[in-house]
């Protein structure tokens, strides 16, 4: 029983900048000692509770997929003093990690289904870590057919953008891609991410669909989902609360009865229902 | 046998006894309010009091705690674990409530498996609990209503009774048989000290008046979360959060980091926290899932009442009564829990008017 709130030790690998206002970064990370990497095994959806020491914790979902050996990634948006810290960073800082921690997304018992992956904004860091998992060749088999719709504000905030190409390409995974506006240049859809959840109308058959981003594009999603007879159960979540300690301890996280970093952050819409609307 | 004869003059040797290899802790009077503090002078020790102002969950979980300590230069950072973990502990004049409290920590800080709370555990591990039973409990005490009593015996090492000039010491677990059989200078029990204990234990139950009935609670807090009674509870709080401070069952905490600027040290804390303040759920992009007192009161009561049952099939209350003596606008918990209690009576009467 070691204590649990000693982090790994890791150093910064690379810094990416991922959109125009320079306000998100990818940093990866790479474990001082590489035996630490192994135990850190982690499965797409999990988070980590990640720090500058002497500066404090905060916890960030990971970015990365554990078929992209050897480090991990996370995309971090300067918010406050933590991760304004981080956005200082350069290469080779020394960076703690605590995790992996929380549930995930259920890979496992998504085996043998099509799954419809709806992001918006930022929160799409561990819909990137799923997506890649799943297009891996060593699970692509398992899976049946892939569909992603992702929505920004506008171009300049998209993520990611050369794995999107990379996904692009591909003929076993359509990716729809949305911005809120016309602008100029652009060539993909246009509007918010219900509507053109609606458009795409992904069948519910045998399906389960992984929902994240901002509260009200959720909600708006969800209603559309319902309307093109997706159940309950086929449709996942990945909540945010605020945390310290990431492992069911300090508290605040709870949501009723449940923590959203041991019990979640993923929870099926049908779960999320039987709980309070504290969220 | 195991029921022995402890006089209060010989606190002082019974101290000397222990003092080399634990880190003894007893309450004492500090500054006017009784809490329990590492005993150094044996004499400091208090123990005509009806219970102390701070819990004694401050000595295996206090207000502030190192988690771990480091020292950065330039390009790297170095870690040091705690080292302490090991040291035996005594804690001294706990009452059951608070003895019973420490067990329902290790529950939850054992949860989760994955995670358990080395910090906590290895304390609770390596601590010896030397309680005492209550002769006189408070006006606003209700052990016996969330399944306590003031002479519950079995959340200790050693139980003592007081008996006027002297305490009758009965080992409760084998931790406590091994210590009392070493103290091989404590007298024998009389049939008349037993006589008497078993008085004092009956006279302190009848003290207690409070009467809460609460299954009929936990069923009801089942249904009632949008129920308007909340507003009726968090009315009159000031949001101060003393009744989670002084709470020995509140575990919850903040972590943050000190370092000393010149020395390029640090150390990694934790401190007390409570679900009553805004700032305690508010996130960085502004959105708090627990923005009004109703839902931060709400919580409180929900977590020792429903959350705490469904999640490890107990209460998260022991009735020590601390958070109704120590609350500044005299929001009485056994006033809120009787309004759960009565919901479907209000609900009739309301109907009925």
């Amino acid at each position: 029983m070691p204590n649990p709130y000693i982090p790994y030790l890791t150093r910064v690998k690379s810094i990416v900048s991922e959109n125009k206002a320079n306000d998100i970064k990818t940093i990866e990370l790479e474990f001082k000692n590489e035996e630490n990497y192994k135990e850190f095994g982690y499965i797409p959806g999990q988070f980590a509770e990640i720090s500058l020491i002497g500066k404090g914790e905060c916890p960030i979902g990971i970015a990365s997929s554990p078929t992209e050996e050897g480090t991990i990634k996370f995309t971090i948006k300067k918010m406050g003093t933590v991760t304004s810290g981080f956005h200082n960073c350069e290469v080779g800082d020394i960076v703690g990690v605590r995790g992996p921690c929380g549930n995930g997304w259920p890979v496992e018992e998504m085996k043998g289904k099509n799954i419809v992956v709806i992001g918006g904004g930022f929160a799409f860091s561990t819909l990137r870590s799923l997506v890649i998992y799943l297009l891996d060749e060593k699970h692509r088999k398992d899976y049946g057919k892939i569909t992603v719709i992702y929505g920004n504000r506008d171009p300049g905030e998209v993520l990611y953008t050369d794995i999107l190409d990379e996904w692009k390409k591909r003929d076993d995974i359509k990716v729809v891609l949305t911005i809120d506006r016309e602008a100029e240049g652009w060539t993909e859809e246009v509007g918010f991410v219900a509507p053109i959840v609606k458009k795409v109308a992904p069948s519910s058959d045998n399906a389960v669909a992984v929902i994240c981003g901002p509260p009200i594009m959720i909600k708006t999603s969800i209603a559309v989902m319902e309307e093109l007879n997706w159940k309950d159960e086929q449709i996942l979540n990945s909540l945010e609360m605020r945390m310290k300690c990431g492992i069911g301890k300090c508290g605040r996280c709870n949501i009723g009865n449940r923590f959203v970093c041991v019990d979640g952050p993923v929870f099926s819409l049908a779960e999320l229902k039987k709980m309070p609307n504290e969220y | 046998m195991d029921q022995k004869i402890l006089k209060k003059d010989q606190i002082g040797k019974f101290y000397n006894e222990f003092a080399g290899e634990y880190d003894f802790y007893a309450p004492i009077n500090k500054k006017g309010s009784i809490v329990f503090e590492k005993i150094e002078n044996p004499e400091d020790i208090v123990l005509d009091y009806l219970n102390s102002k701070v819990p004694p969950k401050s000595v295996l979980f206090p207000q502030e705690e190192v988690l771990f300590e480091y020292s950065l230069d330039e390009k790297d950072v170095e870690i040091t674990d705690r080292q302490n973990l090991e040291q035996k502990i005594l804690i001294f004049g706990v009452r059951p409530c608070d003895a019973y409290s420490f067990e329902l920590m290790a529950n939850f800080f054992s949860f989760h498996g994955n995670w358990e709370d080395e910090i906590y555990l290895k304390k609770k591990e390596n601590s010896t609990i030397i309680g005492m039973g209550c002769n006189t409990p408070r006006s606003t005490c209700f052990c016996t209503s969330v399944g306590g009593n003031p002479f519950k015996k079995e959340d200790m090492d050693i139980f003592l009774t007081d008996l006027g000039d002297k305490y009758l010491v009965e080992a409760i677990s084998d931790k406590g048989k091994e210590i009392v059989k070493k103290l091989s200078w404590l007298s024998d029990a009389s049939k008349d000290d037993l006589k008497k204990a078993e008085d004092l234990a009956k006279k302190a139950e009848e003290m207690i008046v409070t009467k809460i009935d609460v299954d009929t609670i936990v069923k009801n807090l089942d249904t009632c979360f949008e129920h308007p009674v909340w507003d009726e509870i968090s009315e009159s709080c000031i949001g101060c959060g003393s009744c989670a401070y002084l709470c020995p069952t509140c575990t919850c905490f903040d972590v943050i980091d000190e370092t000393d600027q010149y020395n390029n040290r640090g150390r990694r804390i934790r401190i007390w926290d409570t679900c009553q303040s805004c700032l305690y759920t508010m996130e960085t992009s502004g959105h708090n899932p627990r923005n009004t007192k109703i839902q931060r009161c709400r919580n409180r009561i929900m977590h020792k009442f429903s959350y705490y049952p469904t999640n490890y099939d107990l209460l998260g209350c022991v009735g020590c009564g601390r958070c109704v003596s120590v609350c500044p606008a005299n929001n009485d918990l056994r006033v809120i829990l009787k309004k759960i209690q009565n919901i479907e009576k209000m609900e009739s009467e309301k109907i009925n008017a």
